[in-house]
């Protein structure tokens, strides 16, 4: 048991941090004090970045190399993504495209279409998002509308998807419809590419409870979509998505990161304001942070037992899903934790200096427990994956969609 | 990066699982409650080798690491076996310059429990009742001595906890306040190691139930109100197996962790063995309330481990005291 790299992740991970160094200049960097880089401001920077790392060879780390990538191990890929955060670069812009769309058009596309999407991808000359959910599908994904009507050599597409990370700034999306009603919900779907750009395709930023605007809605009214953009056949739109579900999972699998804040700024936060409360207030406020820190170690070193998993070139299962269950829940506590140490300024939005990180924290983690799979829909998974639990007995899955129980 | 245990922990843990299904259970457990010898014994331990594991070869013990420890502990845990390992886990460490006791803890010739608070009369320790060596830390010196033990009515009788008396003592080292901390800190990822094993045993019997029981036309488990309820049990004993692997490695491997790493362990351990009983409980129904019924003697364990070596809210204060004073880094 050991917590260090093997001589050849070491090797890999001295490699990368050398490029990083040798092209810092042409990168671009978080400054200090901020935790990302906003996509709507920073755009071209952002493109410039993953090209210039994909000249180097550190992006499509586990893609194959036939189509570009580095044909290298989930675990290189977590070196790289540790290392980028280490020296401050931000999230590749087209990380949707990376972990989601590219292996889908990988597994499901035409030589066309991945010799036309992959490489550009790769070098984010094109962007792409994830068309998925809708305001009326959301964990219950295979419930959604939008349709896509056969016209001779295109299908004609209307219909509305919500919550799309990067479609402000995307060139292509992958998007999942529904061509057949008359079959049951899972059996009339069809995922195809779309061009952002094409007539007809409407993105609005989808302001969230906190003010920010990471996410959009997207629009279709009669978008025409060559049958040539499709991914794979008619009707196998489900089996599709799923392929790119399964690739969210081991995109997510950052392994022992904390999502939201860091457990180590808290501490930072508690030992300067620590001392500032009332001797009984301290009591209290050190439980907090306690039990914050516990519930980000038990998630952090749970983590390294599934990245363990992957180095020995094992898949993530279904137990990943206790890694954003649990990590939700912990980040949760740092930050109650954090704006309970504000004191007086904790009802504020921000403390009197301007700093709102822990108001911010706060107010973004309600979203964090549903986006990506609620709490809810975890618990079913690990239940039923995991524990072996019988699922609940379900009346949607034969009957046709059009009219039918959704 | 290996985050797993090794080879030959994997097959002490499977031996360890063998031999205390073999020799412990909860049904001895129960009968311990009635009057009955507490399962496996300090006989049988000894024999096997398992008080020694944590002792030096030279002292005629196994020389184990804290995390060969620890994997057969949770074994024990998993069947509420007695006499802990906890005692066993802490005494090594206190008896490290005193070979000739080390020898007597390993061969089972003496019976050691160690003694939380005054040695005059100490609170509730573990297996104090059937001991015949204590030791103790007075005015700031490790002792060691026969004394007078007086139990309570058991809530857990496998536990053994009784307040003790010293009747003779003798100084084995003076100024040992951190030698006494240490080990206290070894005996807290031990005693969660056993309560990993107790959760874990519940959450299973519990799921296990949740597959089969029928209500209202279909099995129980596929009820989100039941399922979520065995996920969350579940996810609290995956994580704690992650802490206790971490606190048992930090103890041989980076001990500047471990005081941090013990303390988390320790105080997840209460809260999740607590948990998984409650929940053990709760899925069970009518029949998990009864005496014949297993869950209760899990519930039972929980109620006590979670206030013994301190209890959450204290190793929550020192996780935060020790974060703030710069231990993670």
């Amino acid at each position: 048991m050991d917590f260090d790299d093997t001589p050849d992740e070491a090797a890999f991970r001295a490699r990368v941090r050398k490029t990083l160094e040798e092209r810092a200049d042409e990168l671009l960097h978080v400054g200090a004090g901020e935790e990302a880089v906003d996509a709507r401001t920073s755009e071209a920077e952002l493109r410039r970045t993953q090209r210039v790392l994909a000249e180097a060879g550190l992006v499509g780390i586990p893609w194959p190399r036939e189509y570009g990538g580095q044909g290298g191990t989930l675990v290189q890929q977590a070196i790289v993504q540790q290392e980028l955060a280490r020296a401050r670069v931000p999230a590749l812009i087209n990380h949707i495209g990376l972990g989601m769309c590219g292996p889908t058009v990988i597994a499901h596309g035409s030589d066309d279409q991945r010799s036309r999407y992959l490489a550009r991808l790769l070098r984010a000359d094109d962007v792409w998002c994830q068309l998925f959910s809708e305001p009326a599908s959301g964990s219950d994904l295979a419930a959604l509308r939008t349709t896509a009507v056969r016209d001779g050599d295109d299908w004609v597409v209307n219909g509305q998807k919500v919550w799309t990370t990067l479609a402000h700034v995307a060139d292509h999306g992958i998007l999942l419809t529904r061509t057949d009603p008359e079959k049951p919900k899972h059996a009339g779907l069809t995922m195809f590419v779309v061009d952002l750009h094409a007539p007809g395709v409407t993105v609005r930023p989808l302001r969230q409870m906190v003010g920010s605007a990471g996410f959009n809605e997207v629009f279709f009214d009669d978008v025409r979509i060559s049958d040539s953009e499709r991914l794979g056949e008619p009707g196998e739109g489900w089996r599709v998505a799923l392929t790119t579900l399964m690739n969210e999972r081991v995109a997510i699998g950052g392994a022992g990161s904390d999502l939201g804040v860091p457990v180590e700024t808290l501490v930072a936060h508690a030992r300067q304001r620590l001392p500032q409360l009332d001797p009984e207030r301290q009591v209290l406020a050190r439980q907090a942070v306690g039990r914050a820190v516990v519930a980000s170690l038990a998630t952090r070193y749970t983590g390294y037992r599934r990245f363990t998993v992957l180095s020995q070139g094992g898949l993530p299962g279904p137990e990943a899903s206790a890694g954003k269950l649990a990590g939700t829940a912990a980040a949760k506590l740092v930050a109650d934790a954090g704006v309970r140490l504000l004191g007086d300024d904790a009802v504020y939005a921000a403390t009197a200096d301007g700093d709102d990180t822990w108001q911010r924290t706060q107010g973004y983690l309600p979203g964090l427990a549903i986006a990506g799979g609620t709490d809810q829909v975890l618990r079913n998974i690990l239940g039923e994956r995991v524990l072996g639990l019988p699922p609940e007995p379900r009346s949607d899955k034969t009957a046709p969609f059009a009219g039918g129980r959704r | 990066m290996n985050f797993d245990l090794g080879p030959d922990q994997r097959d002490a843990a499977a031996g360890a699982r063998d031999f205390y299904r073999g020799q412990a259970s909860p049904a001895a457990a129960r009968a311990a409650l009635e009057g009955g010898p507490v399962q496996p014994g300090y006989e049988a331990l000894a024999d096997v080798g398992f008080l020694g594991i944590p002792v030096p070869e030279a002292a005629g013990g196994g020389g184990g690491s804290l995390l060969d420890l620890a994997v057969v502990a949770e074994q024990g845990g998993a069947v509420l076996a007695g006499p802990s390992l906890v005692p066993a886990a802490r005494a090594a460490v206190l008896l490290a310059d005193v070979p000739d006791l080390a020898a007597q803890l390993a061969d089972g010739s003496a019976r050691f429990a160690v003694l939380d608070g005054p040695v005059t009369g100490s609170s509730p320790s573990i297996d104090a009742a059937g001991a015949t060596l204590f030791l103790g830390l007075d005015d700031g010196a490790l002792v060691v001595g026969e004394g007078e033990a007086t139990p309570g009515r058991p809530l857990d009788a496998t536990r053994g906890l009784a307040s003790v008396r010293l009747t003779s003592r003798r100084v084995l080292a003076e100024d040992a306040g951190q030698l006494w901390a240490r080990a206290r800190q070894v005996a807290a990822v031990v005693l969660a190691a056993e309560d990993l094993g107790a959760a874990d045993a519940a959450v299973q019997m519990a799921v296990g139930y949740a597959q089969q029981r029928e209500a209202f036309g279909r099995r129980i488990g596929s009820y989100q109100a039941v399922k979520h309820m065995l996920v969350d049990a579940w996810v609290g004993v995956d994580q704690l197996r992650s802490l206790v692997w971490w606190a048992a490695w930090a103890a041989d491997a980076a001990p500047d962790e471990l005081p941090l790493a013990a303390s988390a362990a320790r105080a997840h351990a209460a809260e999740v063995l607590e948990r998984a009983a409650e929940t053990c409980i709760q899925v069970h129904g009518g029949i998990g309330f009864t005496w014949e019924h297993d869950a209760h003697l899990y519930w039972r364990r929980a109620k006590v481990d979670r206030l013994l070596l301190g209890d959450a809210a204290e190793h929550l204060d020192a996780v935060a005291r020790l974060a703030v004073a710069g231990a993670l880094g």
